[in-house]
């Protein structure tokens, strides 16, 4: 069977560092980092990590009540990234309506703001009546992509394939394969996360969140660094509008580049530790499914979140897969771990860090962790002509992915 | 007891918080379904708000089917708050 090819045309961000692509590239670029004490969280006495990556500057209200009714933060930036992906890509309402387009959205839960807060009201008399309807739409696990489906009218297939901080990586391989194997033309992927003291809780109480940084927030968090003490929570939404190489081309369509391989597999026995084995066998099994071999890829983007287990694990792996001879960096030092939108704002960074002929360096990254050498640690901008990228995102549960792109001379 | 004002009021303020109803356009004629555009889901978050703002328990009364105009619920709120004041029979 011939699979079809699935190309990048269009692709919308809402970050912490913009809330457009363009604007959250330049940030990255410029080494900016997101991260900011989060007063608000202040009240938390037993939450040690008071910083987060916020998204700022985003007015709901350019969505219609009607629709906005059923979205929590993570939805609208779903939303709003979504139709700066579909404008990018000059795609038609007819086309955005079409049964052959479909949406992959997901998150590594529902609304935990409205979550929440729908539990106080809910707690003092167990009075189930003053929940509103609303509130369950924004609570369920699929309310991103249901709600995008909704503000525009999608009539294909939506998918919301949950997998914490491998959220995107799924939905964006889940699109791929949907074109590739013929079930739909084109598909909105990606990720959306928003930010709750209750997410940045749970990875403190697994001393994964930093904590050593509430009074120097820019200096958190620090991938690979000798000096990391963990992640940092961001939030926003990162869409990807992936379509059939030929649809695109007989549309004269922008194409930012191609999807070539995908693969996600189970490391089987951790829920919450990083699997160097696991990890390889995920990057080798994209590599294989893909006919490109390690040698190929002239740069990997690493999940590397700044966790001490995690970013070593990672390092062990792409260390065993590809030795010293490949760039590699992180986005989360500029970031923050956007959680179930890192993938996929990632790709869309490292997308157009491939278009400028740049590779940008891991933030933060000041004294390499011994743990971690081995591989080449990209620390300054380099100029670089990316032709084949290989970008990883791993998640509790034992869930690993990983996503190949190619640029320029396929496409 | 809410007064009738009060009735008035806070009605109209869950109209504005909720379901962003411009101020000047509640006028007691106004048709939640016609005017203001509100749909079946939106019917059930306002008898939630209307519940919560009255301290009333109204989502299985069959009048609230009835409700349509500004005027309509303000004098339905004020009838179920009349009954639940006035004394039961021994």
């Amino acid at each position: 069977m011939e699979f079809r090819r699935v190309v990048i045309t269009g692709m919308g961000a809402i970050s912490p560092l913009g809330n457009e692509v363009g604007s959250m590239v330049d940030a990255v670029a410029a080494g900016q980092c997101a991260t900011r004490i989060i007063e608000e969280w202040q009240k938390y006495p037993m939450l040690r990590s008071k910083v987060a990556a916020p998204v700022l500057g985003v007015d709901e209200k350019i969505i219609p009540r009607q629709d906005r009714r059923s979205m929590s933060k993570m939805s609208i930036y779903s939303a709003l990234a979504a139709k700066q992906a579909i404008a990018a890509a000059g795609l038609s309402d007819a086309q955005v309506q079409s049964e052959r387009t479909g949406c992959v959205i997901s998150s590594t839960i529902g609304s935990t703001n409205t979550l929440a807060s729908s539990i106080e009201k809910l707690l003092p008399d167990y009075d189930i009546s003053k929940v509103t309807t609303m509130e369950f739409f924004q609570c369920i696990s699929h309310t991103a992509a249901l709600n995008v489906a909704n503000h525009l009218t999608i009539r294909g297939m939506v998918y919301s394939p949950s997998a914490a901080c491998a959220s995107s990586m799924q939905s964006i391989g889940m699109g791929y394969d949907l074109i590739r194997w013929g079930e739909q033309d084109r598909v909105l992927c990606g990720g959306a996360e928003e930010l709750h003291p209750m997410v940045t809780g749970s990875f403190d109480v697994l001393y994964a969140a930093s904590k050593g940084f509430n009074d120097r927030p820019q200096q958190t968090p620090r991938p690979f660094d000798r000096d990391r003490d963990g992640l940092v929570c961001g939030e926003g939404a990162g869409i990807l509008l992936l379509e059939e190489l030929e649809h695109a081309q007989k549309r004269n369509a922008p194409i930012f580049g191609e999807v070539i391989g995908y693969h996600t597999c189970s490391t089987g026995d951790q829920i919450s530790q990083s699997n160097s084995a696991a990890m390889i066998q995920c990057m080798t099994t994209a590599l294989n499914k893909a006919g490109v071999k390690a040698s190929e890829v002239d740069y990997v983007n690493a999940h590397a979140t700044a966790t001490p287990q995690g970013d070593c694990a990672e390092a062990e792996a792409i260390r065993t897969i590809f030795g010293s001879r490949t760039p590699v960096s992180s986005f989360k030092g500029h970031l923050g771990h956007t959680l179930g939108a890192a993938g996929a704002l990632e790709s869309i960074v490292c997308v157009e860090m491939a278009r400028r002929n740049r590779l940008f360096p891991t933030h933060n990254l000041k004294n390499l962790d011994p743990d971690c050498a081995g591989i080449d640690h990209v620390v300054e901008t380099r100029e670089a002509r990316t032709r084949t990228l290989l970008k990883n995102g791993f998640a509790f549960g034992g869930i690993n992915a990983t996503l190949l792109y190619r640029f320029n001379d396929r496409t | 007891m809410f007064t009738e004002a009060e009735i008035v009021q806070r009605t109209n303020k869950v109209l504005v918080e909720y379901f962003e109803i411009e101020q000047e356009r509640l006028v007691p004629t106004a048709h939640i379904f016609q005017d203001f555009g509100l749909d079946s889901l939106d019917t059930v978050d306002l008898i939630v708000a209307l519940q919560k703002e009255f301290d009333v328990t109204i989502r299985d009364d069959e009048r609230i089917r009835q409700l349509g105009t500004l005027q309509s619920i303000y004098s339905f709120i004020a009838a179920v708050q009349q009954e639940m004041n006035t004394p039961t029979a021994p």
